[in-house]
């Protein structure tokens, strides 16, 4: 991706001043061509975004590989991703909340493993889920792995996992797939024992993800990734003029609200969104490219006989 | 060449024009952020049982008593320096019979604030298991010993039994207390798992109030569970507390609400609206969370409706279930599809129900996100970039190659 194309404007007038005005004219068409090949290729703002985000956070994963706390809510969920697990030391009882980031065109699979209370303090069979919630808290299916269990009196263990659908893009506004952004998983002892309650236990949690191919690429992005504000909100008093007036305003705040504030999840490392390739083009240009043998091998064909 | 060049002088003009908009408006949010985060420290109290029941040995081979004192030690000896800590007895100074007396039992031990460790451990020390159980009333004095702070406020409450003045009700003063607009979450420790009454009794305060019970099997946990929390405490500074409003019965006279997160409470059957201005080319998110503070029925809902000005529905977002939890959460999206700038009505509401002897006020906490975003590209094609994938299209493009080469080379014979 042209990542640096869109720097292009800064550096420019360095060495321009430095040679003659007739190689400064030279260069200029070359450099207006680059200009609009920047402006027209539609990837390339996000693309410098991107690779700003990326790095500062790359900067705090190679600090911090140690598993990440449980929240107990939403909003305190710890952050976790494919390469910073999850743990906690908890009791039954107790709601545990990770966060993870997820981009177009994955298939994420969260895993969960629980080292139940000590057999002997409990009472009987208890049953636990994991549940998976996108950027907007809306609950998403598992389409494959075992989301809930039920642990007998003597299990020690228990293996939980769940498979979310292939992440798009892109999606109408009354569907509930799953789209790039935030992510919650929610470990709860759905039904417990009274006698259970408080009891500690551990958990581990881990998140990977594989790329879905080809097949999955469709049309159509999101504004924004599903990464919603957790600052506090303030009453909107009348005066609505001004915050109407201007759209990169509107952008940009949203935007440093997302980095100013920690709680939030890092991009993932392929990006919110996929490029602009596909396997797609392959096929495309590879049927293309038939096509035209064919009718190459056709018209000489026909024209032999005559 | 001449849109070339025009090119070249408005594209560094548009560059600066855009930075100067977005970077003071990037300045002042950051200001504005870390003025807020720095603020309110996050504020632990402390509530310790020394009632007479506390000098029974069954912890460790020692009594609860001196295990909640070595536990206290380490905590104070850990405690982050951004935490203003402080510590709260109940029956520690009333050994008599009277109830009225017994009852009224509470006494802030060391005050809520950045903490002197020899101090606060020397004043730990002198408490000895003495009187009676006043959860409850001494609930009230841990909100009191918090003062007019706005921060996070967390009550740790560790006792070995229940509450053993009957009114007021510990748990329905913990809910009251939570609903009083304090950001307050109360964590309740159990010293005596075994006893199914104080089990009931302390998950229901932490219930209420969005805490944790532990049942405490020794020493090593409680001092655990006790660092835990006020480590977690000092974690979640940077986490805002959200706005309190209070949504309105109907769209007309709604809060109008901008980008953030909110709270309220709504009780069971109640419908709340609230109003957000929508831009053209923007998108607007929000999401809410109910959660299930006291005991209800088992099966539950959630349903959040985005209206217009007329009542028709825009967009919905909707969710159900059944068993523990402790919210039930639901979002919605709605790409603005007017040119002119319109406002929204969001409306919440839940089928929470809970059997007649459940207190109904205060209602259900809400908590609501709304955020706004920029529009999405909507596609023209299901697959991307309209392009083609798989066996059929490639055999169907060279059939037609194939068709077009024989076409043209008929042609050329006959003409």
């Amino acid at each position: 991706m042209p990542t640096p194309l869109p720097l292009l404007p800064f550096p420019a007038p360095g060495p321009a001043t430095t040679t003659t005005a007739r190689r400064h004219r030279r260069r200029r068409p070359a450099l207006l061509a680059l200009l609009t090949a920047a402006l027209l290729l539609p990837g390339a703002a996000p693309a410098l975004a991107d690779s700003h985000e990326e790095d500062s956070g790359s900067a705090t994963d190679t600090t911090d590989t140690t598993p990440a706390a449980a929240g107990t809510d939403f909003r305190s969920a710890g952050v976790i991703g494919e390469d910073r697990t999850g743990s906690a030391v908890a009791v039954s009882g107790d709601y545990l909340y990770w966060t993870f980031p997820a981009g177009a065109g994955r298939q994420i699979t969260a895993e969960v493993s629980v080292t139940l209370p000590d057999p002997a303090l409990r009472g009987g069979a208890a049953t636990w889920q994991v549940d998976l919630y996108d950027g907007l808290r809306r609950r998403q299916p598992c389409v494959g792995g075992e989301p809930a269990a039920t642990a007998d009196p003597s299990a020690a263990t228990l293996e939980l996992s769940c498979t979310l659908p292939v992440i798009r893009p892109w999606a109408d506004s009354w569907e509930n797939d799953p789209l790039p952004g935030a992510y919650y998983l929610r470990l709860t002892a759905t039904e417990l024992p009274e006698e259970e309650l408080g009891l500690p236990f551990e958990a581990e949690a881990a998140v990977s993800s594989r790329a879905a191919g080809g097949s999955a690429d469709i049309g159509g992005r999101l504004g924004a990734p599903l990464v919603l504000t957790s600052r506090a909100g303030s009453l909107d008093t009348g005066s609505t003029d001004e915050s109407s007036g201007s759209e990169e305003n509107n952008g940009a705040e949203d935007e440093q609200g997302e980095e100013a504030v920690p709680a939030t999840v890092p991009e993932p490392e392929d990006g919110w969104f996929a490029g602009w390739w596909t396997d797609r083009w392959a096929w495309t240009a590879a049927g293309g490219l038939l096509a035209a043998a064919a009718a190459i091998a056709g018209f000489r064909l026909v024209r032999r006989r005559s | 060449m001449i849109i070339g060049r025009r090119f070249a002088t408005a594209l560094p003009a548009a560059f600066v024009a855009v930075l100067t908009c977005t970077f003071p408006a990037y300045a002042d949010e950051h200001a504005g952020a870390s003025g807020e985060t720095e603020a309110p420290p996050p504020q632990v109290n402390l509530v310790l049982d020394v009632s007479g029941s506390m000098r029974e040995k069954d912890i460790d081979g020692g009594t609860r008593m001196a295990a909640a004192q070595q536990a206290f030690n380490e905590v104070i000896d850990a405690v982050p320096e951004e935490v203003h800590l402080g510590i709260r007895t109940l029956g520690a100074d009333y050994p008599g019979d009277d109830i009225a007396k017994g009852c009224v039992d509470s006494a802030q031990l060391y005050p809520v604030g950045p903490v002197d460790r020899t101090e606060a451990k020397t004043a730990v020390a002198t408490l000895r298991p003495t009187g009676w159980t006043p959860i409850g009333y001494a609930l009230r004095g841990a909100v009191e010993d918090f003062g007019d702070h706005e921060g996070t406020r967390r009550i740790v409450l560790i006792t070995d039994g229940e509450d053993s003045c009957g009114e007021p009700d510990p748990c329905d003063v913990a809910r009251e207390l939570a609903a009083s607009g304090t950001h307050l979450t109360v964590d309740t420790l159990g010293l005596t798992p075994a006893d199914d009454k104080v089990r009931e009794q302390l998950s229901c305060i932490a219930e209420a109030t969005g805490g944790t019970y532990t049942a405490v099997q020794d020493t090593g946990q409680l001092t655990e569970r006790l660092k835990q929390i006020v480590d977690q405490t000092a974690d979640n500074v940077v986490i805002e507390n959200p706005t309190i409003i209070e949504g309105s019965g109907d769209c007309a006279d709604a809060p109008l609400l901008t980008a953030g997160v909110y709270h309220d409470r709504e009780e069971f059957g109640e419908h709340r609206f609230y109003r957000v201005q929508l831009a053209p080319g923007r998108e607007l998110r929000a999401s809410v969370s109910v959660a299930a503070d006291r005991a209800v029925d088992p099966d539950y809902g959630v349903l959040l409706r985005a209206l217009d000005d007329t009542g028709r529905e825009l967009a919905r977002g909707s969710e159900a279930g059944h068993g523990r939890t402790d919210v039930i959460s639901t979002g919605l999206r709605y790409p603005a599809t007017e040119d002119a700038e319109a406002t929204v009505c969001l409306e919440v509401s839940t089928s929470f129900s809970a059997p007649e002897s459940v207190q109904r006020a205060p209602g259900l906490p809400v908590e609501l996100t709304v955020d706004l975003a920029a529009a999405p590209d909507a596609p023209s094609d299901v697959a991307a970039h309209g392009l083609a994938r798989g066996w059929v299209p490639l055999v169907l493009l060279t059939v037609t190659g194939l068709l077009a080469g024989l076409l043209w080379g008929a042609l050329r014979r006959i003409f």
